[in-house]
């Protein structure tokens, strides 16, 4: 199935080229190690062959969408945009609708290749004592070859992602082809953070601050979040300084507390910032929060409606009080 | 344990059109409340950004009140609206991480609610001096 | 002389028209009999159908009032004499005696809570008491104490005066006496209102024997957070929470007996509204209002009526209450009404609230005779349909219940209305300049921060508590603080003096006053620095009053601590204030009107009178809209003869350029500066401009009359609407002289699933043809079939009329709508005996009636139009659900729109008759006049700022923005402010996650520092 679908993303990007219709082809290439891939740009047919489609093509590759649209620093004279293809699973392509509702692409110039997405693995699934030099996926199933060319058998659904599993949105929302892939994965229960909420509010405050503490302030959630697109991140900003210079893990605390705040009513729970955290944070079991109560308190889904308005901007009369205190 | 000495020091984010003139009201009616409130006037509960919030959780303050117009009777149309949502999320996070619920409270006040303001102010303070000072988030060097 | 209005009455209505009239460059006599301004809107807890909190939305106003250099208010005064006419009226004033020194006096209100002397509080209806020396409400206006004579010790027994030791202002003169005030002016609003109906004279209904009857206002008193109960409902007899309330409506209304026969227009509504309070305040409560019909013709009315039912379980039962006993037991109240299906039932209640309908009395008839101005039979002022708001006296305009019961945004209407008319007037004259010189601003560049601290001890209101003196020492070490001082009050004019000395000597550049609260004294001190040479932003103001040793009085040293932290705060912040300058912008002095109907070209015509270039869009090829088809009001007006004279009449302004067979293409720009592209219509009849350049646009685009698809109509010619009945009433009486049935069906395709509102003309329309039918016939039978007759207000009086000729009123429930068969087919028909069957069931008698019918004549609903939503998208303002553009606020601005510069007026709006539509139009053009009217707009100053660095142009402030202040910049693409539409409120800055866009004023830096020294 991965090999049909591979194929028919590269007649498809060629047709694109043939045709003319676009400049450049976001997609994935074979990634450097085993179980993983590299988003890759193609910019001429010869170069179509490097496309592939596996059950690890992990990243959001919406993130580089408002980077080309919206170039820093910003150009005075009008520049012409490029037309641009794009491979877009569920969640690449709801990260699509939540740009192009925050006018960070133009419409016009993507072309959106939609795939419906059977989930991807998530290679940190596999036991850490395995040291893994080859892999090959056929039929559903991962054959793994570890240090001793060992070859251990894996089923494909044991490695999904955490938010692939519960993802309910395979298909993209929006596109100009769409790939089929068979049936539809169904969506298992919604869980992400769940267990974590039922911690009492000590043991809640202690893991987040345990998980809080790992972090580097590196950045590199925000930069594999296709949303944090801001000029200057509030992180970074001085006048006024939002955020201390320091270490402080209260300062730490509150770039995290604001950049996921941020993500309200925009976080497509796509698991870029999971997958991007070097020092291995599970910032989803706190991003997903915001993903739940944005359905449960306002029925509203990222990235699925192109008409709806932002979450943040608009109300409705039955928006709930609960939030209130009463005398 | 609660400590009985303990004066929490409360920061409320008032709107000037309803809250703040509700505040105003319990003064003009001599309604008694506790001193451990330092108001801080804005335009509307939509001027409050959420970072205000958790910036003064981490100046070390023991709880914050925002209060602004009842849903309706908003200054400026539906500023307290679209501050509703942002404010139902944050609360929501700052409980799922650990932060008392009883740190952070949201109300509507309407100019002519000079004893509702009272009464919230007085509850949150209570509930705030039951929980004791902050720990959490506090930024102590 | 220049422009000058008085203006009799300072409720809602006389506010309103005052406002109007200073912001149109008039100087207004606020005139009040009261010791405050506010009237009757004041006592509300909340209004319907939004439930908006009332004193929330009318404090503001009071406030402007209170501050406008335009307006003066002369309270506790009353009209004695109005000679003279247009526009040489001479008025003489008699303002009674306060018993303090106006100009001394700062409203501390000391005096207050050292009076001795308890006496019922009329604010709130007796239900509690307050002092002899007393402030009518915590926000009257002006803000001041008055004192009751009668019950003051010292009058009556020559001993007392402790108000006088305690007020350190030296305000209090027992020895005050009445003053005589003469004005001279060019016209006068009478906004005198009416009163309440004396619930005490239906001595059957037991109010003021059994303690738990209450009027309507009084309930309302109880209902509100400022009332004598603070808001918990509990009944006078014991204090308990009542479980079961009664609401009797019509007490003192459609009551022959009172000879009140009119409607009161607003019990039905309010009461419906207080029953669902009551629900919200104690939730197992059981409301019940006991009516004749429910009269929900407003905007959203009928929605709300549906939410009482649906979702608070309001009790709805039509029954005329004859008396109401008590069990002396329980004081509890028995009521005995007919079920409709004729049995007699009994039910208990605990409270029971009787909806008293509004008046004229006596007084007011005695006071409307002695300025010649004449009264109708219900002792309201005479004004025609025509012109709503002209009394009978030249130069005499009317505003408010004065003329009749009405709601809220109707008086304001007609305020707005009427401001309009006297304005017109005194087009000769011109206009009072206001222009005051200010000195030279400093030049604050690189100077240090030199911040002056003025602490005021209030007389003793904040130093009793707070130690003044110690808050000044710690002031003054504060980081830029160079001066600080105390006042025994800041805000006397010797201390206002004073900061201004210490300003210049000291070279303050940022002034920190900590005493009361910045609502009411924020602009006094701006002021202050202003003509002292200051930018009026670098101010900061701290409340140590309201929100400190009022609060805190048992607290001294707590409270001290307190406003120690708030002057640091404020500090803190001050020292990031900058000097902020108001934009002004230049105003383009020409309108766009769009719709040629009476809406459009009342509008027309007042501002072309007021000197204003008009453009006014018609997309039909003639003018007049709806009224073309109406011919006669129900007050038997001729309509044909107004329309032709006032088409003639916009024909021949050279001030209106006309535009026939046109449309609105595109509308680009803001107030004061429109562009408008008019698109060619079917006939090019002139090579006018079809680029327009224009300040303002007045939306008038009418709506249109339901086509039904129900009841045959369209298929059988004996089916007609009540439009085609009056062309035919008109145009061929003959084939209607011998019809002998007539059948009325009301409510077609309104008060529906899909269609919930009351288009509420037709109950009139269809009154006013059935007494013409009548009147060509009397022979004829007619039959209504209705569900609520709703002529409100003085239309009642016709509904009587219509049951006296003999016109019979059948009821039907929805769901049990009435059901027609045609007995032959359309070809086969003579115009003959009544052969179309009507059946409906009489819940009366409880069975089905069949009639035999000639002609079936349905009421068929006002639509919005389709096109509204292209109009509405283009100008960015929104629609309701029902299709209808919807203003700014329900209540208070009924014509506007949030975006400055565009209003609305007519069908456009909401239906209504033709007398209501010229009043909205007026007041249209009254409000487009205080833009047009001025050479430039001034822009608010703390307004929002754009980081252009930082925006990334993602348009969230966009859509946030209530003003359509902010727009995405094509080029660079990001978000630009436009200063003239922005209001301040900050939504937009506390929402941007790259802090691109700040409100100057708040800015997230200033309010950071403040909350880093909490």
């Amino acid at each position: 199935m991965m090999k049909e679908i591979e194929t028919r993303i590269k007649e498809v990007v060629k047709d694109l080229f043939t045709q003319n219709k676009i400049d450049l082809f976001i997609g994935y290439s074979k990634g450097s190690l085993p179980l993983t891939s590299s988003p890759c740009f193609i910019t001429k047919s010869e170069d179509i062959e490097k496309l592939v489609w596996n059950s690890f093509c992990s990243n959001n590759l919406a993130v580089y969408l408002p980077r080309i649209f919206n170039p820093q620093p910003r150009k005075k004279e009008k520049i012409e945009l490029p037309r641009i293809g794009i491979l877009a699973k569920g969640c690449d392509a709801r990260s699509i609708v939540v740009l192009i509702k925050e006018h960070q692409i133009a419409r016009d110039n993507v072309f959106i290749l939609g795939i419906v997405c059977q989930g991807m693995g998530d290679r940190k699934k596999i036991r850490n004592d395995i040291e893994i030099t080859g892999a090959e996926e056929k039929n559903g199933r991962i054959t793994i070859v570890d240090e001793n060319k060992k070859e251990i058998e894996l089923k494909r659904e044991e490695l999904l992602s955490d938010c692939c599993i519960e993802c309910q949105h395979a298909t993209p929302p929006i596109h100009d082809i769409l790939i089929e892939s068979g049936n539809q994965r169904p969506a298992a229960p919604k869980g992400g953070g769940r267990d974590f909420e039922k911690k009492s509010i000590e043991d809640r405050w202690n893991l987040f601050q345990e998980e809080i503490s790992k972090c580097i302030r590196c950045y590199a959630c925000r930069q594999a979040c296709p949303n944090c697109y801001c000029r200057e991140c509030f992180a970074d900003q001085t006048k006024p300084r939002w955020i201390g210079v320091t270490d402080h893990i209260s300062d730490v605390m509150f770039y995290q507390i604001g950049r996921i705040f941020h993500q309200a009513g925009r976080c497509v729970d796509c698991g870029a910032c999971v997958r991007a955290c070097p020092m291995g944070i599970d910032l989803r079991v706190f991003t997903h929060k915001l993903v739940r109560d944005a359905k449960e308190l306002f029925d509203y889904e990222a990235g699925v409606f192109l008409e709806e308005g932002l979450l943040l901007a608009t109300f409705k009369p039955e928006d709930k009080q609960e939030f209130i205190s009463e005398p | 344990m609660m400590d009985k000495n303990f004066e929490p020091r409360i920061v409320a984010f008032l709107c000037n059109w309803c809250s703040y003139a509700g505040a105003d009201l319990a003064g003009v009616s001599r309604i008694q409340y506790p001193t451990n409130v330092r108001i801080i006037r804005l335009p509307c509960s939509g001027r409050i950004n959420p970072l205000y919030i958790v910036k003064a959780l981490q100046n070390g303050v023991d709880g914050v009140l925002v209060s602004g117009c009842h849903p309706g009777d908003c200054h400026y149309i539906s500023g307290n609206l679209v501050a509703g949502r942002k404010f139902a999320l944050l609360k929501n996070f700052l409980v799922h991480l650990g932060i008392e619920p009883e740190r952070v409270q949201f109300s509507w006040v309407s100019a002519s609610e000079g004893p509702r303001f009272a009464q919230i102010v007085k509850k949150v303070v209570n509930e705030v001096k039951e929980i004791g000072p902050i720990e959490k988030m506090v930024k102590r060097l | 002389m220049h422009k000058r209005v008085l203006v009799v009455g300072g409720g809602i209505a006389g506010i309103q028209a005052s406002l109007d009239l200073a912001e149109m460059g008039v100087e207004v006599f606020l005139l009040e009999k009261g010791p405050s301004i506010g009237g009757r809107m004041a006592q509300l807890d909340k209004t319907f159908p939004t439930n908006d909190c009332a004193m929330c939305i009318l404090s503001p106003k009071l406030v402007e009032a209170a501050a406008h250099p335009n307006i003066k208010i002369i309270a506790n005064a009353e009209l004695k004499s109005l000679d003279g006419e247009i526009p040489n009226f001479r008025a003489k004033i008699l303002k009674k005696p306060r018993y303090i020194d106006e100009e001394k006096c700062t409203g501390c209100a000391i005096c207050m809570s050292k009076c001795p002397v308890k006496i019922p509080d009329e604010y709130n209806k007796g239900l509690s008491k307050t002092k002899c020396m007393r402030i009518p409400f915590p926000q009257a206006v002006p803000a001041l104490p008055i004192m009751d004579r009668e019950s003051c010790i010292y009058h009556q027994r020559g001993k007392c005066r402790i108000c006088e030791k305690f007020c350190e202002a030296d305000a209090i003169d027992f020895d005050q006496k009445e003053e005589s005030i003469d004005v001279e002016v060019g016209s006068v609003i009478f906004a005198s209102g009416s009163e309440e109906f004396d619930a005490a004279i239906k001595d059957e209904y037991g109010y003021k024997t059994f303690p738990n009857v209450l009027t309507s206002i009084e309930f309302e008193r109880i209902l509100s957070a400022s009332g004598p109960t603070e808001g918990h409902i509990t009944r006078p007899s014991d204090g308990k929470e009542p479980r079961r309330i009664a609401f009797i409506q019509c007490v003192g209304s459609r009551d022959m007996q009172m000879g009140n026969e009119y409607c009161s227009s607003v019990c039905c509504m309010q009461a419906v509204k207080d029953s669902v309070i009551v629900k919200e305040h104690l939730p197992g409560v059981e409301a019940t209002i006991f009516f004749m019909d429910i009269r929900a013709f407003g905007k959203d009315f009928d929605k709300f009526v549906n939410r009482a039912k649906d979702d608070y379980h309001t009790r709805f039962i039509r029954a005329r209450i004859s008396a109401v006993e008590i069990d002396p037991a329980t004081e509890n109240l028995i009521i005995q009404y007919n079920s409709e299906a004729g049995s007699l039932i009994e039910e208990n209640f605990d409270l029971v609230v009787l909806s008293v309908g509004l008046l004229s009395t006596a007084g007011i008839r005695k006071m409307a005779a002695r300025f010649d101005i004449e009264i109708n039979a219900c002792g309201f002022a005479r004004t025609s349909s025509f012109t709503p708001m002209t009394a009978s006296r030249p130069g005499i305009f009317i505003a408010g219940t004065f003329s009749g019961p009405k709601d809220i945004p109707e008086t304001v209407m007609q305020a707005s209305g009427a401001a309009s008319a006297a304005a017109s007037l005194l087009t000769e004259l011109p206009i009072r300049e206001l222009r005051e010189e200010l000195p030279q601003e400093f030049d604050l560049r690189g100077e240090q921060i030199r911040t002056g601290v003025f602490v005021c001890r209030c007389g003793i209101n904040i130093a009793a508590t707070v130690d003044v003196p110690g808050v000044v020492e710690y002031a003054s070490a504060l980081q830029g603080v160079v001066h600080s001082q105390e006042f025994i009050f800041a805000c006397a004019q010797d201390s206002q003096k004073l900061i201004g000395e210490k300003i210049k000597e000291l070279k303050l550049n940022r002034v920190i006053v900590s005493a009361c609260t910045p609502r009411t004294h924020e602009l006094l001190f701006q002021k202050t620095l202003s003509s002292s040479g200051l930018n009026p932003y670098l101010f900061e103001f701290v409340n140590i009053r309201e929100q400190c040793s009022w609060v805190h009085q048992k607290e001294q040293e707590k409270a001290t601590e307190k406003a120690k932290d708030l002057v640091r705060m404020a500090a803190t912040k001050a020292g990031l204030l900058e000097p902020l300058s108001r934009m002004s912008l230049k105003v383009n002095k020409g309108a766009l009107i769009i719709g040629g109907g009476v809406a459009g070209m009342v509008a027309s015509l007042e501002l072309s009178t007021q000197g204003y270039e008009v453009f006014l869009v018609e997309k039909e090829s003639e003018l007049g809209g709806n009224l073309r088809h109406v011919h006669y009001t129900l007050e038997g007006e001729k309509t044909d003869r107004f329309l032709k004279s006032l088409i003639a009449k916009v024909k021949k302004d050279d001030n209106i350029q006309l535009y026939i067979d046109s449309e609105i293409r595109e509308i680009m720009g803001y107030v004061g500066n429109f562009h408008t592209k008019i698109g060619n219509g079917k006939q090019t009849t002139n090579n006018k401009p079809r680029e327009l350049e224009h300040g303002v646009v007045i939306v008038a685009t009418g709506g249109e009359e339901y086509q039904p698809s129900e009841y045959l109509y369209g298929r059988d010619e004996r089916i007609i609407t009540q439009r085609e009945l009056e062309e035919r009433l008109t145009k061929q009486q003959s084939a209607i002289d011998k019809l002998g049935s007539i059948v009325m069906i009301q409510c077609v395709g309104s008060r529906n699933g899909q269609y919930p509102y009351c288009s509420r003309v037709c109950c009139s329309q269809a009154i006013k043809n059935a007494l013409k039918l009548k009147e060509i016939n009397p022979e004829v039978n007619v039959y209504m079939l209705y569900r609520d007759i709703r002529t409100y207000g003085l239309k009642e009086l016709y509904y009587k009329k219509a049951r006296e000729k003999g016109v019979i009123f059948i009821r039907y429930e929805e769901g049990e709508e009435p059901q027609i068969e045609a007995q032959n087919s359309k070809s086969e028909q003579q115009a003959s005996n009544g052969e179309v069957l009507v059946k409906a069931y009489d819940p009366i008698l409880q069975r089905n009636l069949v009639i035999n019918a000639d002609l079936v004549v349905l009421s068929s609903a006002i639509r919005a139009r389709k096109e509204n939503k292209i109009l509405s998208q283009m100008l960015k303002v929104p629609l309701n659900a029902d299709g209808f553009f919807l203003e700014a606020h329900v209540k208070l601005r009924p014509v506007d729109f949030a975006t400055d510069g565009i209003f609305v007026c007519g069908l456009a709006h909401y239906p209504k008759d033709v007398s209501e539509t010229i009043c909205q139009a007026k007041a249209a053009s009254a409000r487009a006049v205080t833009i047009l009217r001025k050479d430039e707009i001034e822009a608010e100053g703390r307004v929002s700022q754009i980081r252009k660095e930082r925006c990334s142009g993602c348009g969230l402030c966009i859509e946030i923005c209530p003003y359509t202040a902010i727009e995405l910049e094509e080029g660079e693409r990001v978000a630009i402010v436009n200063e003239a539409l922005c209001k301040g409120c900050g939504a937009c800055a506390a929402s941007c996650r790259s802090a691109a866009i700040d409100l100057k004023g708040f800015k997230d830096e200033q309010i950071l520092a403040a909350l880093s020294v909490v």
